[in-house]
């Protein structure tokens, strides 16, 4: 069936082929209207950033309540790009299978001004990589997959559907949090509380914190359509295209045979009248063809999105915690919202459970915050580049745009202003020199402390068997001590390690071999190639010691147990 | 200049544009272009690059 009649009256709308599973209400064990006992970490939002930073708790042995409002994994169009970095903590989570079942990997895009190709890119990426650097997925199958791994670790996360948080009082022990549900209303207390609600979150007010930046005026429409068509993965843009004169379209496709398809509205557009379907669908109708896709479409949902790049100074006031969305809202381009959070829960997960049962000083909570929040900003400054280049926020942004994206045609130089910067993963800043107690030139490559590990393949031996896997996969909820060897480990570090275990902190000590076969009795690893050694820039004795959220936290190529010691000491305690 | 700088300074660029307003943009751009005249200081290139600036083919 072909679908050229521009004036063709409005299509029909079809639902999005899935179905939410609607969650009843459930009321704790009351008395009164007062739930008995103290919560340990109470988490209000089951969005993306909820529902990772309970599973991140989980793997630390810490339960967690879990407030949300509605009845349902979300509706609509929210993420479908989720990032490399997240998959990787998203396999930490125990939720990657699913992603990658249903998920469409992609490597790059292209982009169009009027006829011509102005830009083709790709992100970083290479057969070594266990992971794609982008895949699409909504967000719904996002949520769904995550409530499934939570489904598996029963008795550490309980979430309650429909269960509204309408007051806060935050005190010196905790919280005191009102609850509203359509079977009643209670009050239960926790000793911290972590808001992931989301844009409006009443966590944040009770905090008494408050988003800080710029809101552009710029609008987008925001369509889902249901659409077949074999073209590959990749994230389309045209700027100016001859279907609709003067606008930016970009285009992705996801699972089910459905795209999102997002355009700029002009200055002098009524948003409200813009976003009727008898005026969006002609639109998607004429660009559609002037790709031309010849398929029947459907309209599934259409929605205005209006960039923000603002976050909070701190995202821990007392013992409340703010993560995702409640703590920096990132404009769309760039894909940074839930990848940044993702990385909130990461980073906040193994801090908090780690001060919850004792093993660290509370400062640490500082360290997420202030990590979080410089991370935050660089998202920031990426998005706001995107932003102001996909939506110019004035005359001058627009003028040079046009100037840059007419000369790309035929100049390669300045085709790199019309990159989309996709996210990329957070690096921090490490410990300082005397807590290293080494010069930071000591390594020629590598991570660094603060980076996240580089994934690179190698052979996995749990002691019996072997399989090709990759450097990630050894890590453990726990700190990580890869240790490069040629054959023992040194006793002089592996006693040390498991005092720290018996502390209840526990470090793995995972020796790295090159070449040859590994004679561990727990897991370990073999580098055939000898690539990874040359990555890490590894000798014999070289040790990289890892937190549990997969970023270095220090090196030595002759670590001593001192080393060690100081190197855990200054970020449990900032000793 | 690298992809980074370029990126900078032509964020830069596009602010004082901004800054300087919508009616005052025709001269500071054209004062631009001259400044730049001197900065390149080849005739050759100067005329090359008028050509290549010109008008845009819709
Ligand atoms: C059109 C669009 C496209 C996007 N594309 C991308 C993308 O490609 N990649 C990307 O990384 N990000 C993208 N984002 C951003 C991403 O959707 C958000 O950053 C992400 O959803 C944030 O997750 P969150 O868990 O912090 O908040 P949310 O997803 O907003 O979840 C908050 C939850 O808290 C609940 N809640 C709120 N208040 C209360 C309360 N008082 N009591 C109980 N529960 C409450 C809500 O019901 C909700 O379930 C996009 C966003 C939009 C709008």
């Amino acid at each position: 069936m072909t679908t050229s009649n521009p004036t063709r009256p409005s299509r029909a709308f079809v639902p999005y082929p899935f179905t939410a599973t609607r969650h009843a209400a459930r009321l704790p064990g009351l008395v009164g209207d007062e739930e008995t006992g103290v919560h340990r970490v109470l988490i209000v939002g089951a969005g993306p950033v909820g529902l990772a930073t309970a599973l991140g708790l989980a793997n630390h042995g810490v339960a967690s309540v879990v407030l949300e409002a509605d009845d349902s994994v979300c509706t609509g169009s929210r993420a479908i790009c989720i990032s490399r970095r997240s998959l990787e903590i998203i396999d930490q989570l125990g939720a990657l299978p699913a992603f990658l079942n249903t998920g469409l990997p992609w490597l790059g895009g292209r982009s169009f001004y009027r006829n011509d190709e102005v830009l083709r890119f790709q992100m970083p990426h290479d057969t070594a990589q266990r992971l794609p650097p982008m895949i699409n997925i909504q967000q719904y199958y996002i949520e769904q997959f995550l409530l499934d791994a939570c489904k598996t670790r029963r008795g550490l996360i309980d979430i309650r559907w429909q269960s509204r948080v309408s007051a806060i009082q935050p005190d010196a022990a905790g919280a005191s949090i009102q609850v509203l549900t359509p079977s009643g209303e209670y009050r239960c207390r926790t000793q911290w509380l972590i808001g992931c609600d989301g844009a409006r979150s009443i966590v944040r007010d009770a905090a008494g914190l408050k988003l800080e930046g710029t809101s552009y005026e710029g609008r987008y429409v925001i369509a889902d359509i249901a659409l077949k068509s074999e073209r590959p993965v990749e994230r389309l843009a045209w700027f100016d295209p001859p279907s609709n004169p003067g606008s930016t379209i970009l285009m992705h496709r996801q699972p089910d045979d459905i795209w999102r398809i997002d355009y700029q509205l002009r200055d002098d557009e009524d948003p409200e009248e813009a976003v009727r379907p008898d005026n969006v669908i002609p639109r998607i109708e004429s660009h559609l063809q002037m790709m031309g896709e010849r398929e029947d479409w459907s309209p599934i949902w259409i929605s205005l999105y209006k960039a923000n790049a603002l976050t909070l100074n701190r995202y821990r006031q007392g013992r409340c915690l703010l993560a995702g969305d409640a703590a920096h809202l990132v404009p769309i381009f760039g894909v940074r919202g839930a990848n940044s959070g993702f990385e909130d829960a990461h980073n906040l997960a193994w801090k908090l459970a780690l001060v919850v049962s004792g093993q660290a000083g509370d400062a640490l909570l500082d360290t997420y915050s202030e990590e979080r929040v410089k991370a935050a900003r660089e998202n920031l400054s990426a998005g706001i580049k995107s932003t102001e280049f996909m939506s110019p926020p004035n005359f001058a942004f627009q003028w040079m745009r046009t100037a840059a994206l007419s000369l790309a045609v035929k100049h390669q130089w300045i085709r790199s202003l019309i990159n989309p910067r996709q996210t990329q993963a957070s690096a921090y800043a490490g410990p300082p020199q005397p807590v290293l107690r080494r010069a930071a030139t000591e390594f020629q490559d590598g991570p660094a402390p603060g980076a996240a590990l580089i994934d690179l393949p190698l052979m996995i031996w749990d002691g019996r068997n072997s399989r090709a896997g990759h450097l990630t996969q050894l890590l453990h909820p726990g700190f990580t001590l890869l240790y490069f060897t040629h054959a023992e480990l040194p006793l002089s570090l592996t006693a040390p390690l498991a005092d720290w275990s018996k502390r209840h902190v526990p470090v793995r000590i995972v020796p790295l071999f090159v070449k040859v076969r590994s004679s561990n009795a727990g897991p370990s690893g073999t580098d055939i190639s000898g690539n990874l050694w040359r990555a890490y820039d590894a000798q014999v004795g070289s040790a990289y010691l890892i937190r549990p959220d997969g970023h270095v936290l220090a090196r030595w190529h002759r670590a001593t147990n001192d080393d060690i010691k100081h190197a855990m000491e200054w970020i449990l305690h900032h000793e | 200049m690298n992809e980074q700088e370029l990126d900078e300074v032509y964020g830069d660029f596009c602010r004082t544009l901004s800054a300087v307003s919508e009616a005052q943009a025709t001269p500071f751009l054209a004062r631009f272009a001259l400044l730049a005249f001197h900065e390149i200081n080849d005739v050759r290139r100067i005329r090359a690059l008028i050509q290549e600036a010109g008008p845009e083919r819709a």
